[in-house]
């Protein structure tokens, strides 16, 4: 019987499971995800775009903005230089405890953000393991390195895991084709091999670098939440929400939703051009 | 001049009892031959043979275990690859992706610090040569594998080259561009005169590149010499049947004679063997006629008889399956070309005579232990 109807759908060329699946889909994506953002901008927008603007440009929504882009800035610098000696070592060489170190630089992503936050405070916070060898006027923790360094913790394995694969596809005689053409391993790797991974390096980047801007739970910890001096954008929304001053926060997180859509927009399409032939 | 002097300026690459083991198994055992300048040599093996890790070695891209490498006179074996000068053909021609042709040709000349202007006079005449001038904007994604294989073939002539290594150079092609390309490569390195040593497996290959051809089984050397050399005269049982079919026969050397049942044969080369031996006939398909050629110029010696069993029509020639008449029945193989089919057809079941234009008696070694007996027999 069943055999039969999907015979006759088939013949007249209708398929009903088709757009009942992808109206299924939808419906379950709306509250989940679409509605939550949508709420954002519609929240954000409700008193007109004057008062959006008086909200992003007040002097602590500007600071934690910045904060929160120079920050992310340096943890991805450090990150993806870090991410690529790291994939160039492992992917050269196969030696004893190779596969534990990928393990270990892979750990830091499955760790809680804020037990990330809490374990930085016990090595660096004044009476940590060596923050208690700091003197008052170098100490890092509730400064804006304490910020940078949560972030490079928490992103720590992100370009190494996109910059890694690639390294690793890589044809080997490529390496060796240099070098019987007399280039040197740095030579080889500044003319052949990076030029290759151009297209991880800036996914990796960008990837590290939006999951920077948007740390909330090792950042909150070890900052300090000082408005104006260490309140990234995130702990920002955060405070003025608890304030009761739901506007301000919306209006940064505008910002924020803004510039994840942006990021995804040139990972999802810059990608295959950057590696592109 | 003194004939060491000689001997260093014709002679551009020199393996010297070259040996190589990736940990407990040997690769390569006591290698040693010499390619003179201008000259192409083809080592030809099965996979596993051991070619690709002398070419590596040669390159630079792999250590010897013991011996030498010597280019041009000069002992390069604890060279670094970048050092050595000498360009590979890679068998996935390993282009650079991310530069043009053009790019991919300049990169030896860059990176030795050449002007600009000579690196471009230098392009210019390799991209004329290899017939490369509508490309040399493209990049090596949209070639076709013929092209990219001059690419890489124009790159490394860039800058002089010791020696070309070609690296199963049409492996990644099909058969018909495969024969096309290896007659323009062949007409290229003559006109060229570089020295050059190619790998591949496949015999028809190695037959026409090489101006020799060294075959290589298990990391030994079997045989070197030129292609008609190897192949009329091949010097082990190995080199018969890798080099194109053969058919093999026990027997005996009695009296001067090959002797096996009621075949005998007078052996007119000197194949090194002694009254009592144990000895293998071996004849190549071709060289087997059903009955006596007219006018025929050549040596023919009478085998036995035999009946036709299978006949296989295979293009350019008939393929004939014969036993022969012997206690054994051993089946040969007889190719036949079209001249003979039409003259002279044949039907299975018929009875035919069995002769020989030309054979090889090889001592009767089993494969494996081939070296060895081979020493005590020197005794």
């Amino acid at each position: 019987m069943s055999a039969n109807l999907s015979g006759v759908r088939h013949t007249r060329g209708f398929d009903v499971i088709k757009p009942l699946s992808i109206a299924a889909l939808l419906l379950m994506m709306l509250p989940l995800v679409l509605l939550p953002i949508a709420s954002i901008f519609i929240f954000g927008m409700s008193k007109g775009l004057a008062s959006f603007w008086e909200s992003l440009t007040a002097p602590d929504a500007i600071f934690a903005l910045q904060l929160s882009f120079v920050t992310s800035f340096w943890a991805t610098v450090f990150n993806v230089v870090f991410g690529l000696f790291a994939a160039y070592v492992l992917s050269k060489y196969t030696f004893w405890g190779r596969n534990s170190i990928i393990v270990m630089i892979s750990i830091p992503t499955a760790i809680p953000t804020a037990v990330a936050g809490f374990a930085l405070l016990l090595l660096w916070g004044p009476y940590g393991l060596l923050g208690q060898y700091l003197s008052a006027d170098t100490q890092i923790m509730f400064t804006p390195y304490a910020i940078i360094l949560a972030n490079i913790f928490v992103t720590f394995p992100l370009a190494f895991g996109v910059i890694m694969p690639v390294l690793e596809t890589m044809s080997h005689s490529l390496e060796e084709a240099s070098a019987t053409m007399g280039a040197t391993r740095w030579q080889t790797f500044w003319h052949i091999t990076l030029p290759s991974l151009r297209g991880a390096i800036v996914g990796g980047a960008l990837l590290t670098f939006a999951r920077s801007v948007g740390e909330f739970g090792s950042t909150i910890l070890v900052s300090g939440n000082l408005a104006g001096r260490t309140q990234t954008a995130p702990l920002y929304i955060f405070a003025k929400f608890n304030e009761g001053q739901v506007e301000a926060a919306n209006a940064i997180a505008i910002v924020l939703a803004l510039f994840s859509f942006l990021i995804f927009s040139v990972l999802f399409f810059a990608r295959d051009w950057l590696e592109a032939d | 001049m003194n004939p060491e002097q000689t001997k260093n300026i014709t002679i551009a690459v020199s393996v010297e009892s070259i040996s190589k083991k990736f940990g407990e198994t040997v690769v390569l055992e006591d290698i040693n031959f010499e390619v003179v300048e201008g000259e192409t040599l083809v080592l030809l093996g099965a996979s596993g043979s051991g070619k690709t890790t002398i070419l590596r070695i040669i390159a630079g891209l792999e250590k010897p275990g013991s011996g030498r490498v010597i280019l041009h006179g000069k002992d390069v074996t604890n060279l670094p690859a970048r050092e050595r000068g000498v360009g590979v053909i890679f068998q996935s021609y390993a282009l650079f992706p991310k530069m043009n042709v053009e790019k991919n040709i300049g990169y030896g000349l860059r990176l030795r610090k050449k002007s600009k202007a000579e690196i471009e006079e230098i392009t210019d005449g390799l991209i004329k040569l290899t017939g490369l001038e509508e490309h040399r904007k493209k990049s090596p994604s949209q070639l076709s594998g013929g092209q990219q294989q001059r690419v890489a073939i124009a790159r490394a002539l860039a800058y002089n080259p010791e020696v070309l290594l070609f690296d199963e150079p049409f492996g990644a092609l099909d058969a018909q561009i495969r024969t096309r390309l290896r007659r323009e490569i062949r007409a290229l390195l003559k006109e060229i005169k570089v020295p050059s040593i190619f790998i591949t497996h496949d015999q028809e290959e190695a037959l026409e590149l090489g101006d020799r051809i060294a075959v290589l089984n298990e990391g030994r050397l079997e045989q070197i010499g030129t292609p008609y050399d190897v192949y009329n005269k091949p010097a082990t049982e190995y080199v018969a049947t890798f080099l194109g079919a053969a058919n093999l026969l026990l027997g005996i050397i009695n009296d001067g004679k090959f002797e096996a049942e009621d075949i005998f044969l007078k052996i007119e080369d000197d194949p090194k063997v002694r009254d009592g031996q144990s000895v293998k006939l071996v004849f190549r398909p071709e060289d087997v006629f059903l009955r006596k050629p007219e006018n025929l110029t050549q040596n023919y010696q009478q085998l036995t008889d035999g009946f036709v069993e299978e006949i296989n029509f295979v293009g350019a020639f008939e393929r004939v399956v014969v036993r022969l008449n012997i206690s054994t029945r051993q089946p040969i193989i007889v190719t036949r070309p079209k001249t003979e089919t039409t003259a002279f057809p044949l039907t299975v079941g018929q009875r035919v005579k069995v002769g020989l234009v030309r054979f090889r008696i090889l001592p009767n070694y089993t494969l494996a232990s081939e070296r060895a007996s081979r020493m005590v027999d020197t005794l």
